[in-house]
């Protein structure tokens, strides 16, 4: 037990002297994170709405290999594309393996599918009055979807926050494809792995810390927009 | 008088649904009048409505509008449906404050100019809601929220004002001050083509009465109809 309580100590001690090294860590896993919830959004969001909104064939099983790529586990995709960004790989000539671009280009196959569920059953779930409403006061289609998306902006910002969830809290993606270089693509999860393994139990007891603090921080900020709009 | 609509063998079935919930063989309807659509339950009324705000496709038939067949294409039927608003039976308002949902509906339909606030509080005060601006929309009662949904369709100014049950869940001050405002809206050039069960509300709009059962076209008989039901 005094392990764990000492260990605790010193974790809060590098937090509140600011320790450079955990700062830098937690800076890189939200600039990368940040930047793949971003492209996953721009790609995720318009391909959830327009699945929901219309009938075609093969819709049930779209949806059942959207449900199967939720689980989609980590290192699978670390691995596939560490497939095509390695030397001998088809993307292997932009030198992307073991960058922070590699790691977004992962983190984005792996919120797409959970952004894309997200969206939509919100658009499934939503008001089925709201396109007709927009319609018949002069909507054109894409403003149509414009005021779906502003009148269900809680459920696509719940979507969001899952997929952010997913990517900063992942550890295979971060490892083969960043591969864990310190000061450039050292992660949150990868260090508190790297850390933990060297016996560095409080250093990667204080990244954990962070890293529920940031899920705490993201919820109260989405509360606090939802209890602002009412 | 101009034709505003004309229905030709126009017929529509829901998905899943045997029988047609609408099935007309010919019906026309002039520019700048009243017509009120009556009928029971599940006679297609509001099917026809929806045709007529262009929402719902027929499977068969032709529609023609302002004598022009209407094309289900793209871009064509937003076009169209800019001179039509049609407010449903149980509307639905954005979130916000009634205010709110009048600047989205101009906003939508590209009126945008410095007598935007004016067009909103003139609107407004014809359905005796002048003082909701601030009222959040979502937290009125049933019958205000038609009454705001009718103030958003007007500001619009329409060519053609389709009202699904438009006085249901309001008190009688509220209907008698709607029905004088839907009686002035012809003489405006609005042509209104009102949904309703109650007969005697079409008397009184002195409407031209549309008499529907089970999707068909029952009569356009109004004079007969009127004296039948005051018999």
């Amino acid at each position: 037990m005094d392990f764990i309580v000492e260990s605790l100590r010193t974790a809060f001690a590098l937090i509140l002297s600011l320790d450079g090294e955990v700062f830098n860590t937690v800076g890189t896993s939200l600039t990368i994170s940040s930047m793949a919830i971003f492209f996953a959004t721009l790609i995720s969001v318009p391909i959830g709405i327009v699945i929901a909104l219309n009938q075609f064939s093969g819709k049930t099983f779209c949806l059942t290999i959207l449900n199967t790529l939720m689980a989609l586990p980590t290192v699978v995709v670390g691995l596939v594309v560490y497939g095509f960004l390695s030397r001998q790989g088809p993307l292997g000539q932009f030198g992307l393996l073991f960058t922070p671009a590699a790691m977004v280009i992962g983190q984005i196959i792996l919120a797409t599918p959970i952004v894309t569920n997200y969206t939509l059953a919100a658009v499934v779930g939503s008001d089925p009055r709201i396109l007709p409403t927009a319609q018949t006061l002069g909507a054109g289609p894409l403003t149509g979807v414009m005021v779906l998306v502003k009148e269900i902006r809680f459920g696509i910002m719940a979507a969001l926050i899952a997929g952010f969830g997913r990517i900063i809290a992942e550890v295979g993606v971060a490892m083969m494809l960043g591969g864990n270089i310190r000061g450039y693509t050292r992660t949150m999860t990868t260090a508190i792995a790297l850390e933990t393994s060297k016996g560095e139990f409080a250093f990667g007891l204080a990244l954990g810390m962070i890293l529920l603090s940031v899920a705490l921080a993201i919820n109260i900020f989405l509360n606090f927009l939802q209890q602002r709009s009412r | 008088m101009k034709e505003l609509y004309r229905l030709e063998q126009l017929r529509y079935r829901y998905d899943k649904q045997q029988r047609y919930a609408l099935d007309i063989e010919s019906l026309s309807f002039e520019a700048g009048h009243l017509y009120s659509l009556h009928g029971a339950n599940g006679s297609g009324k509001s099917t026809l409505l929806n045709c007529l705000a262009l929402l719902l496709t027929p499977q068969s038939g032709e529609l023609y509008f302002r004598q022009r067949r209407v094309q289900r294409g793209w871009f064509s039927l937003p076009r169209l449906r800019r001179h039509i608003t049609l407010v449903h039976q149980s509307p639905y308002l954005f979130d916000g404050c009634v205010s709110d949902n009048l600047r989205m509906a101009l906003r939508l339909k590209g009126i945008c100019s410095n007598q935007t606030q004016q067009t909103i509080d003139r609107a407004l005060e014809s359905v005796g809601l002048g003082d909701f601006h601030q009222r959040n929309a979502r937290e009125l009662s049933g019958g205000e929220q038609k009454r705001v949904a009718i103030a958003r369709a007007l500001a619009l100014q329409p060519k053609v004002l389709l009202l699904d049950e438009p006085t249901a869940n309001m008190d009688k001050y509220s209907v008698e001050r709607l029905e004088q405002l839907i009686c002035t809206l012809p003489d405006q050039g609005i042509t209104v083509i009102i949904a309703s069960h109650d007969l005697t509300q079409a008397q009184r709009l002195n409407s031209r009465i549309i008499e529907l059962e089970s999707g068909r076209l029952l009569s356009t008989d109004d004079m007969g109809l009127k004296e039948e039901a005051y018999a």
